[in-house]
């Protein structure tokens, strides 16, 4: 028995949320045109300047090409082959739980994510989405008596035009890359969140994304802003059915913080990782990107990525603001043919920002494990300082650990600091454990949880829990 | 404490083992019962490790003959953490670092896994916290300890004390204790030596594995072997480390020559 | 890439080579036809100042040697020193020192080439640069019996571009202390492609002393080297001095089992940039790399690090450190620094660090309020900063006279 060999074996654990909501749903045609936007659209009852943006995006998007310098190889997509529009067949948004299909309250519920008044998280509010449309919000009135908007964007479109006016687009450009374009014309729904100035959100804001549909892409729009001296913790899951095609995935999130404001957002992601031959998954090309325009702002990304075939992601932070704050905490662990190429972007610009970035990946199987990070530090950011710290850990002999650094300073009056290690589970500390009664298994996962505690403890309380039983569930096997 | 009627716990015979292909171990033999303790002295390189490690299951070991019985069992196609939970505690020269692995935990889920052996209740966290705090009494440990990592900035003395609370938790049948004096100060050394006093039960035994005649001042053995070359090449009583503070190893090559040259 | 007519008419320019170097030849003149020069489009350019590359266009490469005139610091005793005529036939006048052979046609044609293509990286126009346009091969066996420091000095010409190719064979269980200089001229334009293997049990120490002078000298300089098993491979290198100068040292474990360290040293002012790209693979189990890259940008000027380090499924127990250290010591000047390590080997050390960041300021006020002037003060923290890669280099070295070079350029 080598150690490589079970421990590959407790990592490849079945996928639990497979299943499929049989539902009625009504879908457009395949393929992506002019008409194909103005449908979308059209169905969404958008204002004018929402379709002028989408129209916008799409002629950009037409002109660009298909990124592949990551060296991530996959059958490419066809995006005239995919359904940009699927929705549970409802008439209308519905005003109340009651009246939401109790297929997809059991969805949801089966997911975790009890939604109905009696069963629902104590200190969350979630918003479910469902395919292309967000099903219902929960604690939506208790949040509005302090001013805070939480809703799905369709809804914010309707109700607050100024604001998305305002906001939209302005962090990720419509042209910013292929995907973020893609997402721009087509986007179907998504969050949207509004914390007015002073207000410190009395609950944590949570949604949670589920694909159904196999031939349907996915792209969720989300927009998050946090006025002068508000506070807010916002956090996302996502699941997918087991399908043997690659559905794709092309979410933009943008985040907005003025003065002494602060978000944290924080993703577990497991959406389908394909099967063992790497067979099917969803592509998860997401562009997450979080401006502190404000001085003494704060932006704190926090990511558990534990799905997908293939993800693409670089959830980053533009310093703007003097003293402004970004962090990126990151866990990935990939298995079989998984791919992640994930990391950030620290841009600094204005004076005495500073940033940290922390980073775990762990491979197995034949799973390719990549931290791509940019740190630059512009002319006039003086005092500005990062520190960064990337670790991978490899399990087997066929699984890859890469690190891509790439660090760009044009002011002296700055620090940066970076430091990376490789390694595998040590058969000492390993050894050590098993010596004083622990499992296998146990003694794995709790190396594995102690490799990535640092990241852990960067999670929101309700949410790290969560978090170490997906590890674990990935780790553990039938535990969990 | 030793009786005629007292039980063997650990029972070694011509036990031959390798690490990287290389033979270490060239036929050990060594009955332990119930209320004994055994010293083995010996030189660096001697196999004194090798011996703790094979007993304990350590991968990187392998068993090339011979047979190692605990209470009459097999053990040799056991895993460590089985081996751990009917009983056997190896007490670590150098306890490895585990940065991020909550120390409070790991002798939480330790302890409840030899509970569950003992068919005892497993422990929740309060009732845990309890016990713990009971017996870091014993090793004159800070409850700080238990917040950090497991052994992670711990100085060579609090591993060692570290290796002794877990040692009380997991109330072993046979403790093998791995060069647990050195490098410990004299204050560190009695610390610890109290604690093994106080561990030890009738139907337990020790096993101390040491370089000096120290630790067995505060430690009195009822046997002690010397180890060279893979074997255990003499056994006595506590004369015999004595002796051997005094006259130095060299004392035992000669002894082991002059056997060579009567054969 | 698109063809530009500037390198066609520049190849057009080049005189035709005869013997080994034929097939080298067409092999860069074919991929330089078909490409052209690089964009900020390729990954590996994508920071170089392309339009300084472009000298290496715009000179005229020089076909006799009536213009060296070079003088150097005379040479140590019991060191042997090879200077290379880099136009017509390198080592013609060059007397071998006892225990350094030419290679005869045999080893030429098992060994030209090999590493370099081995370590071929995508749009390799350093290498095509020089295939295209080196005339003559220098092609040496250091035997085991070769017990003295070798010094290989190239020099170059006022307002003309030259192209060096050298192939070094050190054979089994030799020990060697080799040490290259290059100096660049006033408006002159350098490319070196250098390959040397090392067999089993080798200890090479080579050091590599590369001082541009004056304005507008451009240097390229490729370094392919091949370990075999239980060799032992130290790298020291300074770049100083040049307008424009891309460094990359290639560095394949063919087998795994072998040492490598390496300290690397560059330093820019006014608007220089000075690159290095690094590339260590290791193709076998255990083998060791201790990587040391520092930089120091003043002024205007740019430097850019870029290390490349692949540890593959059967390179096994690997361990690797690299450190990129740099020094930004203006606010005009820029630091780009990129690691990339690539691991599918699981029992391995890999280490890799990188820091930027400007002189310490307490360590600057302990100096001052001792009473030192800003400047000496700079210069002597700055001396010990260069240290960890000065100190490698033998004594004679100093002749060079870099250290003072190094010092009195930089100001804060």
């Amino acid at each position: 028995m080598t150690q490589s060999n079970t421990v590959e074996e407790i990592v490849s654990q079945p996928y639990k949320y497979g299943f499929i909501t049989e539902i009625e749903t009504e879908k457009i045609p395949k393929g992506l045109n002019e008409d194909v936007i103005r449908l979308i659209s059209a169905k969404k009852n958008e204002p004018d300047f929402l379709l002028k943006f989408r129209l916008r995006a799409y002629e950009q998007w037409l002109k660009m090409k298909e990124p592949d310098w990551s060296g991530l190889t996959y059958s490419k997509v066809d995006y005239q082959d995919l359904v940009y529009y699927a929705a549970p067949k409802q008439d209308i948004k519905k005003k109340s739980l009651d009246e939401v299909d109790p297929k997809l309250l059991e969805t949801f519920e089966k997911l975790g994510i009890p939604l109905s008044e009696q069963k629902r998280l104590s200190n969350v509010a979630v918003d479910a989405v469902f395919d292309s449309v967000s099903i219902a919000t929960t604690y939506k009135e208790k949040l509005a008596e302090n001013g805070v908007i939480f809703c799905s964007i369709s809804e914010a479109i309707s109700e607050y035009p100024d604001l998305i006016e305002q906001y939209l687009g302005t962090v990720v450009p419509i042209n910013d890359n292929f995907f973020a374009a893609l997402n721009s014309a087509v986007f179907s729904d998504g969050s949207f969140v509004y914390i007015p100035k002073g207000v410190e959100c009395p609950m944590e804001l949570s949604s949670y994304f589920r694909i159904n549909s196999g031939d349907t892409g996915q792209f969720e729009r989300t927009l998050i802003i946090a006025e002068e001296s508000s506070s807010v913790s916002y956090l996302e899951g996502c699941t997918a059915p087991m399908f043997d095609t690659n559905t794709l995935h092309a979410a933009v999130v943008e985040l907005v913080a003025l003065d002494n404001a602060s978000i944290k957002y924080s993703t577990v992601q497991n959406w389908y990782a394909g099967n063992e031959e790497g067979v099917g998954g969803i592509y998860n090309f997401v562009t997450k990107r979080g401006e502190c325009r404000g001085k003494k702002s704060k932006i704190s990304w926090s990511q558990v990525e534990t799905g997908s075939s293939i993800t693409w992601k670089y959830p980053s932070c533009v310093l703007q603001g003097d003293n402004s704050i970004g962090e990126f905490y990151s866990i990935a662990l990939t298995n079989n043919f998984q791919k992640a190429d994930t990391g950030t972007k620290m841009i600094h610009i204005g004076k005495n920002t500073k940033s940290k970035i922390v980073s775990k990946g762990i491979s197995a199987g034949q799973s390719k494990n990549s931290y791509r990070g940019l740190v630059s530090i512009s002319p006039n950011a003086e005092g500005s300082r990062n520190y960064s710290q990337c670790d991978s850990m490899l399990i087997g002999d066929k699984a890859s650990a890469n690190t891509y650094p790439y660090i760009q300073s044009k002011q002296p009056q700055s620090n940066i600091e970076h430091e990376a290690s490789t390694c595998r589970i040590s058969e000492d500390q390993l050894f050590y454990l098993q010596s004083r009664g622990i499992d296998f298994e146990e003694s794995v996962s709790m190396l594995v949880s102690g490799f990535c505690s640092d990241v852990f403890n960067e999670l929101p309380m309700e949410f790290a829990s969560e978090a170490d039983k997906l590890l674990a569930l990935k780790l553990e096997g039938s535990v969990g | 404490m030793i009786s005629s009627t007292s039980e063997t716990i650990l029972s070694i015979e011509d036990l031959h083992a390798s690490v990287e292909d290389q033979e270490i171990l060239h036929g050990v033999n060594l009955v332990v019962k119930e209320g004994e303790i055994h010293a083995i002295m010996g030189r660096n390189g001697s196999g004194k490790s090798t011996l703790s490690k094979v007993i304990a299951g350590h991968p990187s070991y392998k068993v090339l003959s011979g047979s190692i019985l605990f209470k009459g069992k097999d053990i040799l196609e056991l895993e460590p953490e089985e081996r751990a939970r009917i009983g056997i505690f190896l007490g670590f020269q150098y306890p490895v670092e585990i940065p991020g692995v909550s120390n409070l935990e790991f002798l939480r889920v330790a302890t409840n896994s030899r509970r569950k052996e003992l068919l005892k209740s497993e422990l929740d966290t309060f009732e845990f916290e309890d016990l713990v705090k009971e017996k870091l009494k014993i090793v004159e440990m800070d409850p700080a300890f238990l917040e950090r990592s497991v052994n992670e900035g711990f100085s060579g003395g609090e591993k060692k004390r570290n290796e002794i609370l877990q040692m009380a938790l997991l109330e072993p049948v046979i403790s093998i204790l791995d060069e647990t004096d050195s490098g410990l100060d004299i204050d560190a050394l009695r610390i610890v030596a109290s604690g093994i006093n106080r561990l030890s039960q009738p139907n337990s035994a020790t096993i101390l594995i040491t370089h000096y005649q120290r630790l067995l001042n505060e430690i009195t053995p009822d046997f002690v072997h010397i180890m060279a070359d893979g074997k255990i090449i003499k056994t006595g009583n506590k004369e015999l480390a004595i002796d051997l503070e005094k006259k130095g190893y060299e004392f035992i090559d000669k002894n082991a020559k002059e056997k060579e040259m009567a054969k | 890439m698109k063809s530009s007519t500037i390198c066609q008419e520049w190849l057009n320019s080049l005189p035709p080579t005869g013997g080994y170097l034929k097939n080298e030849q067409s092999i860069g003149r074919e991929f330089l036809l078909e490409k052209g020069m690089p964009s900020k489009k390729d990954e590996a350019w994508r920071l170089s100042n392309l339009n300084k590359l472009n000298s290496f266009l715009s000179l005229p490469r020089i076909i006799d040697n009536k213009d060296m005139k070079s003088i150097f610091p005379e040479k140590d005793e019991n060191r042997e020193r090879i200077i290379i005529n880099p136009n017509k036939n390198p080592i013609l006048n060059i007397n071998l020192p006892n225990g350094i052979e030419n290679l005869n046609n045999r080893e030429i044609e098992d060994n030209i080439g090999k590493i370099v293509k081995s370590t071929n990286i995508k749009n390799d126009i350093s290498v095509y640069l020089n295939q295209a346009s080196s005339l003559e091969l220098l092609a040496l066996k250091v035997k085991r019996n070769f017990n003295q420091s070798l010094e290989i000095v190239i020099p170059s010409i006022e307002g003309k571009s030259i192209s060096t190719r050298i192939f070094l064979l050190i054979e089994e269980g030799a020990k060697l202390d080799l040490l290259q200089i290059f100096t660049g001229k006033n408006n002159s334009a350098q490319n070196h492609l250098i390959e040397i293997k090392l067999e089993p049990k080798v200890e090479l120490t080579h050091g590599l002393i590369s001082l541009g002078e004056k304005k507008e000298s451009s240097s390229i300089c490729t370094l392919a080297v091949e370990q075999s098993e239980q060799s032992k491979y130290s790298l020291h290198s300074i770049h100083h001095g040049w307008d424009y100068a891309r460094y990359e040292p290639r560095i394949i474990q063919s087998a795994g089992e072998a040492s490598t360290f390496i300290k690397g040293l560059q330093v820019t002012k006014l608007k220089e940039q000075i690159a290095t790209h690094s590339l260590i693979r290791f193709e076998g189990p255990n083998g060791k790399l201790d990587q040391l890259q520092k930089a120091v940008a003043s002024e205007y000027s740019h430097c850019i690090f870029n290390g490349s380090i692949e540890v593959p499924q059967k390179a096994q127990k690997t361990e690797a450190a690299q450190l990129s250290r740099n020094l930004l010591l203006s606010k005009r000047a820029r630091i780009d620094t990129k690691p990339e390590l690539e691991i599918v080997a699981d029992d391995v050390k890999c280490t890799h660090g990188a820091t930027v960041s400007q002189l310490q300021d307490e360590e600057l006020f302990y100096l001052l309020s001792r009473g030192i002037d800003n400047h000496h003060a700079n210069s002597l923290l700055l001396k010990g900063y260069y240290d960890e890669v000065i100190s490698h280099f033998p004594k004679s070295a100093r002749k060079w006279n870099f250290i003072e070079k190094l010092i009195q350029d930089v100001k804060k």
